[in-house]
């Protein structure tokens, strides 16, 4: 195979990979604070695509086309308004749930995720067919020899590198950061602490949902495409990515999303003659990692999480 | 001086067994109050009551005359209560340092941080050595130290310390008690829970018995050692 292939083929995977890492630290973020498992996370960030075409359209409308404008708003709308609804989502839905088995919560959520897949095709308009996602970043492309890197693809990378930095050095390097770690080891003691339990609960599933509004954003400029379904596959490949990480801390998130997203691009290397092999290898190979490894790469041990 | 806390008719249990069946006790401001008891008397019960782990269902819990039940957990603790709790409940993950940063969690400002972190590294110097040891990989010992540092941290108005003693060396056992002194000569109210009876009426200036979730006996180190019953239930 030639370089230039092979460099499509290591960037379309980096960009698979932070994508899934990005839904995966919610999934992460969850399961650490309140041992939950919100399956309705990547119809989250399925909804923040929408809201950041939709945020499009208004600025369209309104006259405003300079593109670094229309993209900031894209982003900003979308990430605010799904910080929102994961927190109204975590206070009316999630914690109300807590003293039920985990199973309620997370069939709740199945619902939630089918709720807001079926609320978009009916209600948004046209909302049953793809909807084309505008290209806002510059086109253009940057050479090194064969490797050619698409100036889009180049700020999308950096993008997605340079949040899923950020929230690593929130959850480590911030006093909130800490409060959500203790809270995810310790939701006792970190209440004793004088930390505001419920508080906590809230900015976690904000900030998750947030970023997985990021992640669907980047997943719509990066295809051109959006639609009703696309939380699916996202949220179950970003679901695989913590599991195969350990579900235990971010890091396990971000190794997991790459990995996953490696998986899938050896799939489409190894079978380029038929593309939804690739999944069907990814998911295989993540059964088999699941097999060998029960706990997932990066296990957690007992309640020590995020 | 403040920390005066006055517990009146106190309520509470977990799931439908009451366990505290009307609790009144008091720890006067900058004294060391101690109560005692046998196993499953509900010490621990009380002590969570009165930071809102367990919510009462009854009575009143009030410090300089706030009334404080029914309150959440994070205000309780702001009003000026903090706890080194039984078993010592360190955050295992994170480092020495951090489990004591979460102790001054509500007070603002990285100086005043800094300075009662060194306060804590001075009483501890051990803790300054191992600031960056994840706290679960301490000695039993040494995160004892964590777990009174971190109670330290947030320079409450009333200490609840429960059973600090638990699994410690004889001497180092002696040297808690000592530190508990001092840490009382510096203002603080003290609730001491202890099983170690001998040593803790020698420093406390108040004691409690309690006995299947009620207040069985009262008064002061001397009386208590004169007590009937309390011979009976610890003397032997
Ligand atoms: N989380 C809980 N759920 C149900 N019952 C509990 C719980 N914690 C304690 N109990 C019960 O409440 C009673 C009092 O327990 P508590 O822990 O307050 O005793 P204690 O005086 O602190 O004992 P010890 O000296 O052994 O620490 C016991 O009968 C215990 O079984
Ligand atoms: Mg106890």
């Amino acid at each position: 195979m030639d370089v230039g292939l092979l460099s499509q083929y290591l960037a379309n995977g980096v960009m698979l990979g932070l994508m899934y890492a990005l839904v995966a630290v919610g999934f992460t973020l969850f399961f650490g604070v309140l041992d939950v498992i919100k399956f309705s996370h990547g119809d989250v960030a399925m909804v923040g695509a929408f809201a950041g075409f939709a945020t499009y359209g208004g600025l369209q409308a309104a006259g405003v086309h300079n593109p670094v404008i229309q993209m900031l708003g894209v982003v900003l709308v979308s990430v605010a308004a799904m910080a929102i609804l994961g927190a109204l989502i975590a206070r009316y839905l999630i914690v109300p749930l807590r003293g039920a088995p985990a199973l309620n919560t997370l069939l709740i959520t199945l619902m939630l995720g089918t709720a807001l897949r079926e609320s978009v095709r009916l209600f948004f308009p046209d909302g049953a067919n793809p909807k084309p996602f505008p290209r806002l970043l510059p086109a253009g492309s940057l050479e090194f020899g064969q490797f050619t890197l698409r100036a889009d693809s180049a700020i999308l990378l950096a993008a997605g590198i340079a949040v899923i930095a950020a929230v690593h050095l929130l959850i480590n390097r911030t006093k909130l950061g800490l409060a959500i770690r203790a809270v995810a080891q310790d939701e006792e003691t970190a209440r004793s602490m004088g930390i505001n339990f419920s508080l906590i609960v809230l900015v976690t599933f904000a900030l998750g949902s947030g970023v997985g509004a990021f992640a669907g954003v980047m997943n719509g400029l990066y295809y051109n495409e959006i639609n009703f379904g696309m939380g699916l596959l996202l949220g179950v490949s970003g679901f695989a990515a913590a599991i195969v990480g350990g579900l235990g801390n971010i890091y396990g998130a971000i190794l997991g999303g790459f990995l996953f997203a490696g998986l899938q691009t050896i799939g489409a290397v190894a079978m380029p003659f038929a593309s939804a092999y690739k999944d069907v290898f990814a998911f295989g190979a993540v059964i088999l990692i699941m097999a060998i490894r029960p706990t997932g790469l990066i296990p957690e041990k007992n309640s020590e999480r995020v | 001086m403040s920390g005066f806390l006055s517990i009146e008719a106190l309520v509470a249990g977990y799931d439908k067994a009451d366990v505290l069946t009307g609790v009144s006790l008091s720890a006067e401001a900058g004294r060391i109050t101690c109560l005692l008891g046998a196993n499953g008397a509900g010490k621990t019960t009380l002590v969570r009551a009165i930071l809102g782990l367990t919510p009462p269902r009854g009575g009143s819990i009030r410090l300089d005359g706030r009334e404080l039940s029914g309150l959440p957990t994070h205000k309780i603790v702001a009003a000026g209560i903090a706890c080194i709790p039984e078993g010592r409940r360190l955050f295992p993950k994170l480092t020495v340092e951090e489990n004591l940063r979460l102790g001054c969690y509500l007070v603002p400002g990285e100086a005043l941080l800094r300075r009662r972190l060194e306060e804590v590294y001075d009483l501890f110097p051990r803790l300054r050595e191992r600031r960056t040891q994840l706290a679960g990989t301490m000695s039993g010992g040494e995160q004892a130290m964590v777990s009174i540092g971190r109670g330290l941290m947030g320079q409450p108005k009333i200490l609840l310390i429960d059973e600090p003693s638990l699994g410690l060396s004889p001497l180092f056992v002696k040297e808690n008690f000592n530190i508990i002194r001092r840490i009382n000569e510096g203002g603080t109210t003290v609730l001491l829970v202890e099983q170690n009876v001998h040593q803790t009426l020698a420093i406390a200036h108040y004691g409690y018995v309690m006995a299947q979730g009620r207040v069985v006996a009262a008064g002061t180190p001397a009386e208590l050692t004169g007590n009937d019953e309390v011979r009976q239930a610890y003397f032997g």
